[in-house]
């Protein structure tokens, strides 16, 4: 039910964030989570509700290798 | 200086504004005998069309009303196959439009006019109260040979779909503006009669053509399916979509192959045609990122399906309703 | 590296069901033709998780109510406008002239405000635990900065008790795909309740076709056994977003929920507290007061239990143009879905 992207972080002011989406440059606030500059963030309705651990985090070898393991 | 109700009254204010602007920038010698109707040269066989501009804003990244309506117009026209010769066009401006917008509106109606070669020959203009909008009607004439021949009828197993390039970009342009979100995309329009020209020249077989405006890709290939009683099958990972307009997609929920465009067709051509057909279209200015995107199969009638990135296939039916950004 | 694709469509153990609650994850699932590419034996259900679409027509009604008064403005997502109330829709009052703006987040509703302090602006507050923490936002920044002409209508709900739900209605549900973005702020520890109590896996994944495929083979290998899997660790921890929660806290509490064509499920939903009140458009009398045609088997269809053609009202009473339940309101729901592909 939630449509959300990951983004880049490129500029941080305050509570608020630009974030951009292959090109596409979006303010987004930061209340909800520390950011910084660089960050890959994860954006639902202008809004950062995380910060992405590893950009690759959910490759699939890895993921696959923890399945294969059910 | 403002529109007032004088400009619309039909005296010195109303002919002032003709001259000054209509008739300064849209000059030819047609137009410049000024009678109550047209009379130019004709054909056998014309096409005909008609279309209302209400887009805001006036203006966008690369385009405006202006440029919209003579590209739309004249594109109605080559999708029949047919040489656009003549357009004339309706103001309908509200009390206090800029008349520097109009001004601007109109030069940039008379550039696209002059690259895609036709001649205003007739105009119009009315007042009415409101807020400063500007509203443009059209209507166009193309020549016909009679040869032409392009037909859905004609569709059979195999033809090839060919979509003379990127997808999205008028309708992110728009929407953007409107939605806060920068990026650098800009609208596509573009008149689209030289492509047709150049593929009937070279006697490319062509079944369907049509212009990909509202209600995008998949709304366009639905009307041929249901025409032609065919089954299409377009291939994901071919359809050509500008990365930024995918991060765009992307933020809003919004699917490219049902989004508005306003500078790309899309035509299905006999097999033996299709990469002469896409040479020839990627040789023309607008049509660089042409690119097969599926071919006719046999499958169930009046259907367009589509074979998805990931291995998938899945229904595509026409546009319901408004193609708006989604939370959920 | 296993071909999960391979064993999906070779799978040939017993016929399992699999649901998805997220309305993101039905979109995506039809985007890619994921159904088709499963064997015969595993069926996909398409639950109860698109907040717009669980949307009580007593909730659109009230909106359309508020957007009468010449000083209010209803600010809203897009996919918000085409739902109906008793017999009208959001884009229907526009056309006669209310004030209602289409905005990609609610957090404009600061800058509207501040703007304009003429009028109030009314948010159309749908959303599940993913979109609750924006409104949260939302309320700190307003009150920070001394706005008050800002007012949400809620509908918000919560995952647990809706799940807990369908569990209960004996479906025949064999996994959850659980959906990846409620869990980046709840953390996926609240479906281990719900899995051991029933004994069915849940499998939180992202959200491409890739990802969605591979929490469908974990699923199946799953079956029949409780486990919660996280097959979206970039962005979700067992914790899940703490600093979130806590805000959510400070302004909204548990409450019953009235679910589009499902009738009131207890404790599946969200309400602003009372010291906040002040800030709420009426969303309290929403509760109870909605209009629900008992022909409706939207309950029955999101269990996969009944197909859409087997509900009296559909393609009757119930069309895309004037939607009954949450099967139709939804573009990606079995109803909507059938009526428009017939099939």
């Amino acid at each position: 039910m939630c449509v959300a992207v990951p983004g880049k972080v490129v500029a941080v002011n305050g509570i608020k964030a630009t974030v951009d989406f292959k090109g596409n440059l979006v303010e987004a606030m930061s209340g909800l989570v520390s950011v910084k500059l660089g960050d890959y963030v994860l954006v639902h309705a202008g809004c950062i509700l995380q910060v992405l651990s590893d950009e690759d985090g959910d490759m699939l070898t890895e993921l696959f290798e923890e399945i294969s393991e059910l | 200086m403002k529109i007032t109700m004088a400009h619309g009254s039909g005296g010195k204010a109303t002919s002032d504004l003709i001259k000054n602007i209509f008739a300064k920038h849209l000059h030819n010698p047609v137009l410049a005998r000024m009678e109550d109707s047209a009379v130019v040269k004709g054909a056998n066989i014309i096409a005909m069309t008609t279309d209302s501009f209400v887009v805001t804003p006036l203006f966008f990244k690369g385009g405006d009303i202006g440029k919209l309506a003579v590209c739309g117009t004249v594109n109605d026209l080559a999708m029949s196959g047919a040489v656009p010769k003549y357009l004339t066009c309706g103001f309908i401006l509200e009390e206090s439009a800029d008349t520097d917008d109009i001004e601007r509106i109109v030069i940039s109606m008379a550039m696209t006019a002059i690259e895609a070669g036709v001649i205003f020959v007739a105009g119009d203009t009315k007042v009415i109260e409101g807020k400063g909008g500007i509203y443009l009607n059209t209507s166009g004439v193309g020549f016909l040979s009679g040869n032409e021949n392009i037909s859905s009828a004609n569709c059979k197993q195999g033809d090839v779909v060919i979509l003379s390039g990127n997808l999205g970009d008028h309708h992110a342009t728009i929407l953007s503006a409107r939605m806060n979100i920068t990026n650098s995309i800009e609208s596509d329009c573009a008149p689209l009669n030289e492509i047709t020209k150049k593929l009937l020249e070279n006697s490319i077989r062509i079944k369907f053509m049509r212009d990909v405006t509202r209600g995008g890709l998949a709304t366009v290939l639905n009307e041929f399916a249901v025409s032609s009683k065919c089954c299409i099958m377009l291939q994901e990972e071919h359809i050509p979509v500008l990365e930024q307009v995918r991060g765009f997609c992307d933020i809003l929920g919004l699917d490219p192959i049902y989004m508005g465009n306003e500078g790309k067709m899309v035509s299905i051509v006999a097999r033996e045609d299709a990469q002469k057909a896409l040479d020839i279209i990627r040789s023309c200015r607008y049509g660089e990122n042409a690119a097969i995107v599926g071919e006719v199969i046999s499958g169930e009638e009046n259907t367009v399906l589509m074979k998805t990135s990931v291995g998938g296939t899945r229904i595509v039916p026409e546009l319901f309703g408004e193609s708006l950004p989604r939370i959920c | 590296m296993i071909d999960y694709k391979k064993f999906l469509k070779e799978y040939d153990g017993r016929s399992i069901k699999i649901m998805e609650v997220c309305g993101t994850h039905t979109a995506e699932i039809a985007h890619n033709g994921i159904s088709g590419m499963l064997s015969e034996n595993i069926n996909l259900v398409s639950g109860p998780g698109c907040p717009v679409c669980v949307t009580v027509t007593a909730y659109i009604d009230k909106l359309i109510e508020l957007s009468k008064n010449p000083n209010n403005v209803i600010a809203t997502f897009g996919d918000m406008l085409r739902v109906t109330g008793k017999s009208q829709n959001l884009n229907d009052v526009r056309a006669m002239g209310a004030d209602i703006q289409m905005v990609y987040s609610p957090m404009d509703m600061l800058k509207f405000a501040a703007a304009d302090k003429t009028k109030t602006f009314i948010f159309a507050a749908v959303g599940f635990e993913t979109t609750t923490p924006v409104y949260a936002l939302l309320l700190e920044e307003a009150i920070k900065n001394g706005i008050t002409n800002i007012k949400l209508l809620t509908s918000l709900k919560t995952m647990p008790a809706v799940i807990d739900w369908v569990c209960a209605k004996k479906g025949g549900i064999d996994g959850f795909l659980a959906p990846g973005h409620v869990s980046v702020i709840t953390g996926s520890q609240i479906f281990n309740e719900i899995s051991e109590k029933h004994n069915i896996p849940f499998a939180v994944s992202g959200f491409n076709g890739e990802q969605i495929l591979a929490a469908l083979c974990a699923l199946v290998k799953s079956c029949g056994k409780p486990n919660v899997i996280n097959l979206y660790p970039s962005v979700v921890t067992e914790e899940g977003n703490q600093k979130a929660q806590k805000l959510v806290e400070k302004y909204f509490s548990h409450c019953d929920a009235a679910w589009r064509g499902m009738s009131v499920i207890k404790n599946s939903g969200m309400m602003l507290k009372d010291e906040y009140l002040n800030f709420d458009a009426g969303s309290v009398e929403l509760i109870t007061d909605q209009v629900h045609n008992p022909k409706c088997r939207c309950a029955h269809i999101l269990i996969g239990s009944l197909k859409p053609y087997e509900c009296p009202l559909f393609g009757k009473e119930c069309t895309p143009q004037s939607q009954q339940g949450a099967c139709m309101v939804s573009t990606e729901g079995s109803c909507y879905n059938y009526y428009i592909n017939k099939r």
